[in-house]
Formats: C-alpha cells, structure tokens, sequence
C-alpha cells in the first residue's frame, strides 16, 4: 500500500474528468464548430459508450472465466469475482479495457451512422429538437429496460485497472486510470488539430460556412456530414466509455441533457468555436470551477439551505447567457488556417523548377 | 374504457395548452423555445406552493401560474433572445440560449424545492398526484373537466383574438411577413411580447393541471419536452391550429397506443410511453416534416394516385427531397 497527499489525489481526478469532457468536447468540435451540425443530443453519444461498457465486457469475461448467473441480477458477486480474476491476470485486464474502448468506439460509430439519416435530411431547428428528443428517449427506454444495464439500480463495470488495486492500492490506481485517460484524450486531440488542417478540415469549414458552395464545387456534403458524424459519434462514445471505466459503475439516468449536452456546448461556446486550444482551455475552467464548487461544498452547506450542486447550474447557465452575449466566439476566436511558410513555398519551388530544368535541357 | 379515454384526453388537453404556446414563439420569434417544459414546471410549483403551504384549492393557483409563467416566459424573449438577435446571433446560438436558460429555471425550481423540503418538512420531488384533492361533477374528476374547459375556452378565444380583432391581424401580418407588416405600422415588437406572455401563461395553466396527473418534480419539464415538441411538429410548427391539432393527436395516440400495444404484448410496456411520440416525431420529420396542416393534400392526393404501386419508394424519397 502506497499513500499519497490527498492533494494530489485531488488533482489527478480533476485531471481524469478534464480528459473525459476534453473529448467529448472535442468531438463536439469537429460535429459543430468545424462542420456545422448542431447536435443537441450529444449525451446520446455518450450514453451509448457508457451503456456498451456497462452491458459488454462483463458478460464476456463472465463467458470466458466460466462463471455462472444472470449479470444484472447477481451484479456485484459477478463482477467482484471478475475483479479477483483481473487482480492478477494483467493481460486479461488490459485486454478488457481495449474490447470495451473498441466496441465502444463501434457502436458509437454505428449510433453516428444511423444518426446521420436525419442530420443529413433535417436542419437547423428540426435537427436540434430530433436529437434531442433521442437522447432523452434513449436516457428513459433504458432507464427502463433492466436488461443492458440494469435500469434504474445500474450495473458495476469490472475493474480493467484491478491489477494496480491489488498491488498497490487503490490511490495508485485513480493516478494511473487518470494518466491512461489523459494519454488517449492527448491523442484525441493531436488527432483532432490534425483533421481541423488537413485538406478534410478546410473541406468541413467550407460546408459549415456555405454548403450550396461546397456542393457546388464537387464536395459531397451528405456523405461528409454522415462521416463526421460517425467520427464523433465515436469519440463521445470512448468518452463514455472512459468515464463508466474510471466510475466503474453505469446508471442509464445518469447520461442526461445538463451533464453531458448542455455542459460540453458551454465549454465549447465559452473556449471557441472551431478552436482546439480554446476548446482545451474552455474545459480546464469549466472542471476547475465544478471541483472548486465540491471543495467549498462543505463550508457552504451549514449556511445555505439547498443543495450547492443548483449554484454550479446557475452559474454556467448565467455564463453560457452572458458568453454568447459579449464574447459570441469564445475565450480564443476561430484562427485561420495555418499555411506552409513562405520560405518553404519557395524552397520547394526552387527544387521543381530545378528538376523540371533538367528534364528539359 | 371510459375512464382510460378520459385519461387520454386530460392529457391531450395539457399537450395542447403547450404546445399551442411553443408554436406560437416559433412562428413569431423563429426559435423553438427549449425552456418551454421548464416554463410548465413553474405552473406545476405554483399549484404545489397553494395546496401544500397555503393549503388552498390548487387551481386557485392558476392567475398566479399564468403571471408567473408569463413573465418568465417574457423574460426569456427580452433578456436573453431579443438582445441576442440584436447582436446577430445565430439561430444555433438562440436554440442553445434557450437551453441555458431552461438549466437556470431548473436550477431556481431544485433551489426552491430544496428550501420548501427544509423549511416545510414536504416531499417536493415524486410527490404524488393531487388526485384525492380534486373535486367530482357527475362521477367525473374536474382536472377533466377543467382541461377540457381550458382547451375549448382557448381555442374560442385565440380563433376570435387572430380572425376578429385588430391585433390579430396584426399578429398574422407579423407572422407572414415582419417587416412588411412594421412597415405597414404594426407594432411587431408588441406583437412578440403579447405572443410570449401568452406562450408562457398557458404553459403556467398546463402546469397547475400537470400535478393532478403526474408525479410531481422539478425534473418533469425534460419529460415534458419530447411529447410537447412531437404535437408541435406533427400538427405542423408553422400554424396555430397545427399545434392544437398536434396536440389532440399526440396525446391521444401516446396514451391509446401505449395502451393498446401493452394490452397485447404485456404492462412491462407502459414504461416505454416515451418511445411512441419520438417514433411520430421521426416518422413526421422524415417524411413531411412540414407537419400535418403544411402538407398540400391535393398534390399528395395526385401523387399518391399517380405512383400508388411504388408508394413506399415514393414516401422515402419524398422525404429526401422535401427536408
């Protein structure tokens, strides 16, 4: 057993649920502030890597280690058994946390798939209110159907970070869960800068600002607008699916409008649209201020007579009013895209020149 | 069969009274109105607040509600979407304020019901109906009669308000056309303030009769949201009498055919009410989603006549073209 200062606990938790909303953040990103597709149904995406986790990995290890009983009904012996199980089998234990992030990230994509018949019919308004209507039907549908992930008791997830427990303790492992997570929304977000320059970037922003143009110029926007939903689909899922990982625990209700739409649409409004960076700075305020909320919890609590979570709703609905009405785009604004260096240009050319020179002498 | 009928119209009434006020916003400001759930639950607290600390008669509570409401409503138009229509925002922009606004009634609601639950010692999330405090006409409980009042009351006077009345010329006008009619000299800012007043009172009247039929919460308002918008779309978002026609037909059909598919399959069913007006939205967004009273029926009639052997092809596809 290692003991670290509750300080730094602290931090790395911080850390993990900054990495979590980072991605799902960014996902919005590249779906609204690069593409323009208003989603308001964001914690469906979310949810649904939440409930894979939830319904998946554990029936699978229960298949493999041959244990018997119903999953949701004896949830806590099964998966208490999976977890003696995953304590010393370290490769069974990553493998886990790799089927659920890869069937996550599937069904997120098939989600964003089917998803996409609307967004590539409906606009504007109409778009908004059917994804909304499907993430709040979905919440209650399985809020209600006991059998994916227990509905209303909810399911624990098995621990694919267990190995850390039972060697060094619980503390290790938040700090290790949390660099894990950090490590991926890293490369979540390398890969998102790199889609926002590429040529499929530029091809984004163009349909975002003007798609009769696009589709004018030969751009196929459905079929982008049906990628892109895929591709965000997919990465709120892993979202999900880390936070129902480092939660280990999945309730259907939990995925609703505030937590996981409204939130990541305040954070991206408040960091910048179609900025990367302002999205990453957007969610350190945004985690930063919720946790320092929890810390005075306690010191408020005598004093005011409800619950101090309702102050955390007030004061990011008053900010989201007030952003959009003095800062519309954001901590950082929208930059345009950066080019290759002029110098460069010239080198390059200099260099084709030369070799079109030899070719003709 | 009576009583299961009389259910479903309690509710299609309280369907109508909202979504009659969220169509009204939409045609007139252009933004559906997120809070529009929230705005009801506000009613909801208002009815509660009379019965349990006053202990009066909840449907004294309706002025109250109505005021309420209203200026919620209105303050939702003047200080947070008028302004921000000023500065050009986009309608995006104004769908997510709208948003932000319903997290803050909601937050205000828990704060409240919280402060209620300290001070008062009373249930204020999941309480239960206020059946056994409501009053019987000829064996019939009043919220049935008081909805259906409710309902027939307003569609008399909104009909006479926009055919009869200076005003509601003025308000078709404004509908049509703004600046056209601010032209002409209507004044089109007073026709959206009156237009949201209205929204946000009879969505505060819905919400003193919610509590006679759900359980009460400050969380009913996301519930709320999904039907209310399903009989706004399916009547058609463009036309008042779309939403109450909307209204009628997705209250109703959500109560009627969950029940009639959970009496054949099994009661485990009652507990998916909320996927039959999400399938009707679907089927009403993909296929017309100009609602029921947008469709051109002579055109479908000539249509469906002409390509009756490909008709489902036909129904796709037109749902490809139109959206």
């Amino acid at each position: 057993m290692i003991l670290l200062p509750p300080l730094l606990l602290f931090i790395m938790d911080t850390i993990a649920m900054i990495a979590i909303y980072l991605i799902t953040t960014l996902s919005l990103n590249i779906q609204y502030g690069y593409t323009g597709i208003a989603d308001f149904g964001k914690s469906a995406g979310v949810a649904v890597g939440a409930y894979v986790v939830g319904a998946i990995p554990g029936r699978v290890l229960m298949a493999f280690l041959a244990i018997e009983g119903d999953y949701i009904k004896d949830n806590t012996p099964i998966v208490s058994a999976i977890n003696s199980v995953l304590s010393v089998d370290v490769a069974l234990a990553i493998g886990t946390l790799m089927l659920g992030l890869a069937l996550a990230a599937g069904l997120g994509a098939l989600f964003g798939y089917v998803a996409s018949y609307p967004v590539a019919r409906l606009k504007g308004e109409y778009l908004a209110i059917f994804m909304l209507a499907i993430s709040e039907a979905m919440r209650y549908i399985f809020n209600y159907y006991t059998p994916v992930v227990g509905g209303p008791y909810g399911v624990t997830v098995p621990d694919p970070f267990k190995f850390i427990t039972s060697a060094y303790g619980g503390q290790l492992r938040l700090i290790f869960a949390s660099v894990v997570i950090l490590i991926i929304s890293i490369g979540m977000f390398y890969y998102a800068e790199r889609l926002a320059r590429s040529p499929l970037g530029r091809t984004l922003r163009a349909i975002r600002d003007c798609d009769v143009a696009a589709e004018v110029l030969g751009k196929d926007v459905a079929s982008y607008r049906m990628k892109i939903m895929v591709l965000s689909s997919a990465m709120a899922a892993i979202a999900g699916a880390l936070y129902a990982f480092y939660t280990l625990y999945v309730a259907a209700i939990a995925y609703d409008r505030v937590t996981w739409t409204f939130w990541p649409w305040t954070i991206l409004i408040l960091g910048g649209m179609a900025n990367n960076v302002g999205v990453v700075i957007g969610t350190i305020l945004f985690v930063v201020v919720t946790r320092l909320i929890i810390i005075f919890k306690r010191s408020l609590e005598p004093i005011l007579p409800f619950d101090v979570i309702w102050l955390e709703y007030i004061l990011f609905g008053l900010m989201l009013i007030l952003v959009l009405m003095f800062r519309p785009e954001g901590i950082l604004p929208e930059k345009p895209t950066k080019t290759i260096e002029f110098e460069k240009i010239k080198e390059r050319r200099a260099r084709k020149g030369r070799s079109h020179g030899k070719a003709s002498s | 069969m009576w009583m299961l009928l009389r259910d479903a119209i309690t509710y299609a009434c309280m369907l109508i009274l909202l979504s009659t006020g969220l169509t009204l916003t939409y045609i007139t400001t252009k933004v559906p109105n997120f809070a529009h759930g929230e705005i009801a639950v506000i009613g909801l607290f208002v009815a509660f607040t009379f019965l349990k600390i006053f202990g009066l008669n909840p449907y004294l509570a309706m002025p109250a509600a109505f005021a309420l409401s209203a200026l919620t409503a209105l303050g939702l138009y003047k200080l947070v979407l008028k302004p921000l229509m000023k500065r050009g925002a986009t309608l995006d922009h104004l769908m997510i304020a709208t948003l932000g606004y319903d997290i803050l009634i909601f937050a205000i609601l828990n704060v409240y019901a919280d402060v209620l639950t300290k001070v008062y010692k009373v249930k204020t999330r999941g309480f239960m109906p206020f059946r056994p405090y409501d009053f019987t006409v000829l064996d019939q409980p009043g919220i049935f009669l008081v909805s259906v009042v409710a309902v027939v009351v307003l569609m008399v006077t909104l009909h006479l308000l926009l055919t009869r009345t200076r005003f509601g010329i003025a308000m078709r006008a404004t509908i049509e056309n703004p600046n056209l009619a601010s032209v002409c000299g209507v004044n089109t800012e007073l026709v959206y303030t009156i237009s949201w007043i209205l929204a946000g009172g009879l969505a505060g009247i819905a919400g003193v009769l919610l509590p006679f039929y759900f359980r009460g919460s400050p969380c009913l308002g996301f519930v709320l949201i999904v039907p209310v918008f399903t009989a706004s779309i399916v009547g058609g978002f463009y036309s008042i009498y779309g939403a109450m026609l909307g209204g009628a037909i997705a209250g109703l059909s959500e109560y009627l055919i969950t029940y009639a598919i959970a009496s054949a399959v099994g009661p485990w069913f009652l507990s998916y009410r909320v996927a039959v007006p999400l399938i009707m939205l679907a089927i009403t967004l993909l296929i017309a989603p100009e609602g029921l009273t947008g469709i051109n029926w002579r055109r479908a009639g000539s249509l469906l006549k002409q390509k009756l052997s490909g008709l489902w092809l036909r129904l796709a596809s037109l749902g490809g073209v139109k959206a």
